[in-house]
This record gives C-alpha cells, structure tokens and sequence, in this order.
C-alpha cells in the first residue's frame, strides 16, 4: 500500500457569481443569464447556494471557476501535452433530472467544455453509451447535450455504435487476467470521468471508473471491469460532481472535486458512508495488476481545499466535508418495487386472503 | 345511440357482456382484472403486440391474447371491448370495433385532439356504438368526498379551488428498470403532454363539480429537453359558481405507490374542502378492512372489493363497471364521448393560450 492520494476539493459558493465572470452572451434564449446568487441567504453571508437554477448558462458561469480552481493540474498538463483530442465522460446513463444528483449535471460538462477550448486546440468530444432501457441519443437529447456541445463544437460519441473501431485490453498478473474492449477512440483520447456523486442500483458508488467501465464491452465482474477499463483508458482524472448529490434523496452539495479517479472514487465512496470491504479488496486487487501504485486508492485520501475553499474567509471547508458525509450517510437508491416492499408484500397477503386481484404494477416483479 | 345499443341484446355471450380488452399495458391490466373480476362480464379476449404482455393477460385468466387488436374484433364476437392502446391507435380501434358492431370503452385522452375525437364520435354515431371514457377522478373516493361535501353546503360559496396532480411520467425514478416507452413523448402519437396525459382528468372533475368551466390563461412547461411539456399551469373560471380555478400537472416528480399527488382543495366561506380529508386513512388498515369485506362477501354472496386498499385502482374498476352496467341495460355511458371531447376543447384552449403566452416572461422557462 502506497502514501496518500490528493485530491482536490472545492465549494460552489454565492461568490462566484455571475457578477464575477466574464460570460458568453450567447444564451439559449437571448436573455441575460441569471445570477446564481439568488439563491443566497438573507444574513448576508457567502453561503452555499441552495436553490436549483434552471437556467444553464448561469450555472455554466458559477461553475466556471470552481472547474478551473479544482482542474488545475489538469488543465495545466493538458494545456503543456496538447494532446489532439479531449473527451469528457460524464455520467448520461438515464435522462434523470440533473437537480436530483442521478447525472451529472450537463452545465458542469459545458463549464468544462468551456475552459478547455480557451486552453487548449484540442478537438473536445463527449462520451457516453446507450443501455438496454435507453439509447444514448435519446438520453443526451432530453439532458440538452446536442445545444450544448454545439457551443464548443463538441462531438457527442455514443460508444456503443457498432462502427465504432475497438481494441482489445488485457490487464493482467501471474493470478489475474481481464480482458476489455475499448473503443479506439477513447485509447487515442485524454480523457476526464466527470462521474456525479450518486449510489449504484446495487449500493456501490457510481464513480469515475464505474462509469468509464459502461463504455467498454467485458465479461468480468462490475469491479475487475471497472478497474481494467480505468487502466485501458488511462484517463487524467475525475472531475467529481458533488454540486448536487444523491444519498437517499438529493443533497445540494455544493461541492467539486478532482483527482486521480480511482482516489476521488475512494472519497466519492467515502462520502457515501460506503465500506464495501469485499468491493474495494476486489477492486484493490486488480488495481495492483502491472501498477506499483495503484494500491494508493485504499491509503488515505487527503482532500486539498482549493478555490475559495482555501480562503480563510471562505466557507469552512471541513465542515462542509462532514456535513456531505453526514446527509450523504447510508446512499441508496429507492426500492426497486413501484410500490415501497412493504406495501408490495402486504397487498399480497391481502390478495391472499380477500381474494382480490393484485395490481399489475405487482404482477410485473412477479407479485402472486 | 342507446335504441342502437338496447337492439344488438341479449349479450353475445350466455355469462354476460363479452368483453375484449385491446391493449394490456399497465393500466390495460388494470382494466383486465378488474372485468375478470366482475360477476357479469365475460372477458374472452386480449390484444396486444407485447409477447410479455400477452403473457401477463394469460396468467391473470384471459381464454385467448392476439398480437394484434383488429384481428381480436374480426375473431371475437364482442358486445364491447376497452381500448387501452395508446392515443394514436384509438381512432382506428374505435373504426375497428364500429366495424364489427362492438361498444368501446376508451382510456383517456379519448383522442390526440377535438377534431379527431369529432371524427371517432362520428364513426361510433354511425354505427350506432356506445363510447364510454375511463375519467376516473371521478369514481374516485376522495372526489366523491368533496363533491358530497360541496354539494351539501358545508363551506358555502367556494370563490377559489385548486387541484394539483403529479406523477413520474414515462421516465419513472431509479432504479431504471425498463425501456421508457416512446410514443409518451411524443406529442404526433400522444397528442401532447402533462396536460392530456394528466390535466385531462382534472378538467373532467373540475367540470363535474364547478359546471362548465372557461380557461383563461395557461403556461407549459418542460424540466428537461423533451418534445412535450411535462408540466402544465392553467387559470380556469367556472361561470355558473363564479369560482376561480388554477390547475396544475406534472410529469416530473417520483412517485411511490400508494402515495399517489392528487390534491384538490375547495375554499369556501365558511372552510376548506380537501381531497386529503377524504382519502383512506392509513394502507394497511384499508387492506385488512377490504380482506375482511371480502371474506365476508364470500359468505354472504354480495359483491367484493376489486383493488381494495387502492383507491386509485378501484376508481378504474368502478369507471369500467359502470360503463359495463350502462351498456347491459342499453343506456348512455355515465362518462362518454362528449365529456372525453369536452375535457380535450379545454386542453386545446390552454395549449393555445400557453403558446399565445410565449414571449410573455413568465411563460418563457428555460429548460434542464
């Protein structure tokens, strides 16, 4: 096990205005952007903003510089290497509402999107895949990705196109071998998971390599492929979407972060009250495979406030960091059931004994 | 129409209506069992071009499925049939079953628009066919409630009343389970969104409660980039009482059954008038309180609770029984055309306002 991993962390906060920030005037509908800082308290304070803007361009503009303050190293090396193409991987997996903390919200992508294209000539593309429920087109579609990536002239990549050019990856140890196919296109790519800080449907945290493992095709287990994906890929980093968070309802968190992704996948996991001992072995495991230091993600992880985090007259970034992990304690999804499992199992006992006919939204999970 | 209906007796079948239900989806289903269960109808057969959804109608009793509902009304000889498909098919299935001399009962919005629903209520003139519409706010029990309550006088004149109905639409909550379907947002096979897939059984209540109603203003809304408002505010007036009316729905927020949001509150001189005062206190005592009138019903031979502890589910039941007991003794439907009709001209109206209202500030709302 190697020393601690850092990662950076900072606070959206009512500062970071609109007021502040030098804004594209091209707005979706022509209007002024509005200040984020409606949201601020009474007492006069730099608080966190609570309230959900709709408007996109004005939460672009208040994440602007809490992206460019917690990507830095990023940017900074991206900016020196040049690579020729630049892809984001954010969370798209289903057109959930981004103000409930289910995906990462796509104005954070276009802040992203934004400050790479001042800093760097790379081509810019966004990357995700379609799923057995939902086709990526369609997801990117409702979340407004197409408007979106237009401003930079980003290309939207779904990765699970057939024409798509794939290689294979094999990571492997003299115990362990897991094989993935990558699309070409992200091994030739630098690439960011800009993963959202959500629980998975089985509990675990829905982090960066979780999410860059959805664009490769394996047979392995969700961990070793997350894992295997994450070496294949070789991403720069995660850039973590905790402004709003999901633990067991949604959590305006206010909060970025960034870092090697398998180090912000332990906080993210962290803050989640998750200590999937078997998960993280596993995943620790397969991590060791071919690197020397990728056992690092279960060492400490230090969290360097950055931005107006780092401000003494800031917000106490500390205390921000236990309040996350106190409202983020014990994440989950809901239950699977239309119907809370209590109720499901209840209507059946009543079934039984009434005789009355069960509701289809209980047939479909098999309820007689 | 009702000569018509009364001419084509006695029923088809020697059990009673024969019935087939076109459409087994979700509330298709309901539909199904809830004709299963009534003493006097005979179900011979289901249509649906889901092969899991013929399945799920053969596991809850239904003799015959077929993949396809016109070849269900060429086969079958029917006395009436339920028409659950979605919006775009309800005219030709209503052309179909006029065809084959069948009454429908059609689930809302009767139509994609007025001028359609004038073309199908011609068609069923015609042919001298019965059109009944499952508008089930008012079978249900909290409606009822509030109208008995009203109707007594309890709170004098009502100068204001609002209702609000939400629900999670056709992209549901996590865990994502199943492919969304489509045609929900797709306003050339729904006919729009919120406002006909929900407000349509607002306008319906409302308008059995206040009388007729004027719409004048409205706004629609959408939450994420998609082709159909999931969200809709509309300022009703009823004449007749001189209330004033604000109707709001919502395809946005998740829902866990059996909470269901469906707020109405009448307020009058004297008080308020809530739907909540009148809902079912309590799940499970509800269950044990229809289990123990089933049993009972057993031994006596009356009539049982179909869907019992959901009221929600029961109100389909009670809207289709009703329609059922209309067309066995060759009457007109209690909810028929001309009320599906009416509650679209309202829906039409407020699209047109909205869209009137479109450059105004307040109707103008960014989406995501």
């Amino acid at each position: 096990m190697t020393g601690e991993s850092v990662v950076r962390g900072t606070v959206v906060e009512a500062g970071e205005s609109t007021n502040d920030t030098d804004i594209d005037a091209d707005t979706t509908d022509g209007t002024e952007p509005r200040d984020l800082l409606d949201g601020r308290g009474g007492d006069g304070d730099n608080a966190p903003i609570r309230r959900w803007n709709p408007d996109l361009d004005a939460r672009m503009a208040a994440f602007e510089s809490s992206v460019e303050h917690v990507l830095s190293p990023i940017l900074d090396a991206l900016s020196t290497a040049g690579p020729g193409r630049i892809t984001l991987v954010p969370d798209t997996h289903y057109p959930f509402h981004p103000s409930t903390g289910m995906v990462t919200d796509p104005a954070l992508v276009g802040a992203t999107l934004s400050l790479l294209d001042d800093r760097t000539d790379a081509e810019l593309a966004v990357a995700g895949t379609s799923s057995a429920a939902i086709a990526f087109e369609r997801t990117t579609d409702y979340l407004g990705y197409p408007s979106l990536v237009a401003r930079t002239g980003a290309e939207l990549v779904d990765c699970s196109d057939d024409d798509l050019e794939r290689e294979r990856y094999v990571l492997t140890n003299d115990d362990h071998a897991v094989a993935v196919s990558v699309p070409v296109p992200l091994r030739e790519s630098a690439v960011i998971a800009v993963p959202t800080l959500r629980p998975t449907d089985a509990g675990t945290f829905a982090g960066g390599r979780r999410t860059l493992a959805r664009l490769v095709d394996a047979v392995a287990d969700s961990a070793a492929t997350a894992v295997a994906a994450t070496h294949a890929i070789d991403p720069r980093g995660s850039l973590l979407d905790a402004t709003t968070a999901y633990g067991e309802s949604p959590y305006a968190a206010n909060a970025l972060f960034s870092g090697p992704t398998p180090a912000v996948d332990t906080l993210g996991a962290s803050l989640l009250g998750q200590s999937s001992i078997a998960d993280r072995t596993r995943a620790a495991e397969l991590e060791a495979m071919g690197t020397t230091d990728g056992a690092g993600e279960i060492s400490t992880v230090r969290v360097t406030p950055v931005g107006t985090a780092a401000d003494a007259s800031g917000v106490d970034f500390e205390q921000h960091l236990a309040t996350l992990r106190e409202r983020l304690d014990g994440a989950s999804l809901p239950p699977s059931d239309a119907t809370h499992p209590a109720v499901s199992a209840a209507y059946r006992l009543y079934a039984a004994v009434g005789g009355d006919a069960v509701p289809p939204q209980l047939d479909a999970r098999g309820g007689h | 129409m009702c000569s018509a209906i009364r001419s084509r007796f006695p029923f088809s079948g020697s059990s009673g209506l024969a019935l087939g239900v076109l459409g087994v989806g979700n509330i298709g289903m309901v539909h199904l069992k809830s004709a299963l269960s009534m003493a006097a109808v005979d179900v011979r057969a289901a249509a649906d071009a889901m092969p899991e959804n013929r399945n799920r109608a053969e596991r809850a009793g239904v003799p015959r499925t077929y993949d396809d509902y016109t070849t269900l009304l060429d086969a079958e000889e029917l006395d009436a049939a339920v028409v659950a498909l979605p919006p775009f098919l309800h005219a030709d299935a209503v052309e179909r079953a006029a065809e084959n001399d069948v009454d429908v009962f059609v689930e809302k919005p009767l139509a994609r628009s007025s001028e359609e629903a004038d073309r199908l209520l011609e068609t069923a003139r015609k042919a001298g066919i019965a059109v009944g519409v499952d508008h089930t706010l008012r079978y249900q029990p909290d409606m009822i409630g509030v109208k008995s309550e009203y109707e007594d006088g309890t709170v004098g004149r009502v100068p204001y009343a609002s209702i609000t109905r939400l629900n999670d639409g056709p992209l549901g909550r996590p865990p994502v389970e199943h492919a969304p379907p489509s045609w929900p947002l797709d306003a050339d096979a729904a006919g729009g969104g919120s406002l006909l897939e929900l407000g349509i059984h607002c306008f319906d209540v409302l308008e059995w409660l206040f009388g007729d109603l004027d719409v004048r203003d409205a706004t629609t809304d959408a939450t994420l980039d998609i082709p159909v408002e999931d969200a809709a505010t509309v300022l009703l007036r009823a004449p007749e009482t001189e209330t004033t009316i604000t109707l709001h729905c919502g395809s946005y927020q998740w829902e866990q059954l059996p909470e269901v949001n469906t707020r109405l509150r009448l307020e009058g001189i004297t008080g308020t008038i809530s739907n909540q005062d009148h809902l079912p206190g309590n799940f499970y005592a509800s269950a044990a309180k229809s289990a123990l009138s089933n049993v009972a019903s057993r031994v006596t031979g009356s009539e049982s609770d179909v869907f019992g502890p959901t009221f929600y589910l029961q109100a389909h039941y009670e809207a289709l029984s009703a329609f059922c007991e209309a067309i066995r003794n060759g009457e007109r439907p209690p909810v028929d055309g001309r009320d599906g009709k009416r509650s679209l001209e309202l829906a039409e109206t407020a699209y047109e306002l909205a869209a009137d209202g479109d450059g105004d500030e307040l109707e103008t709302m960014e989406v995501t």
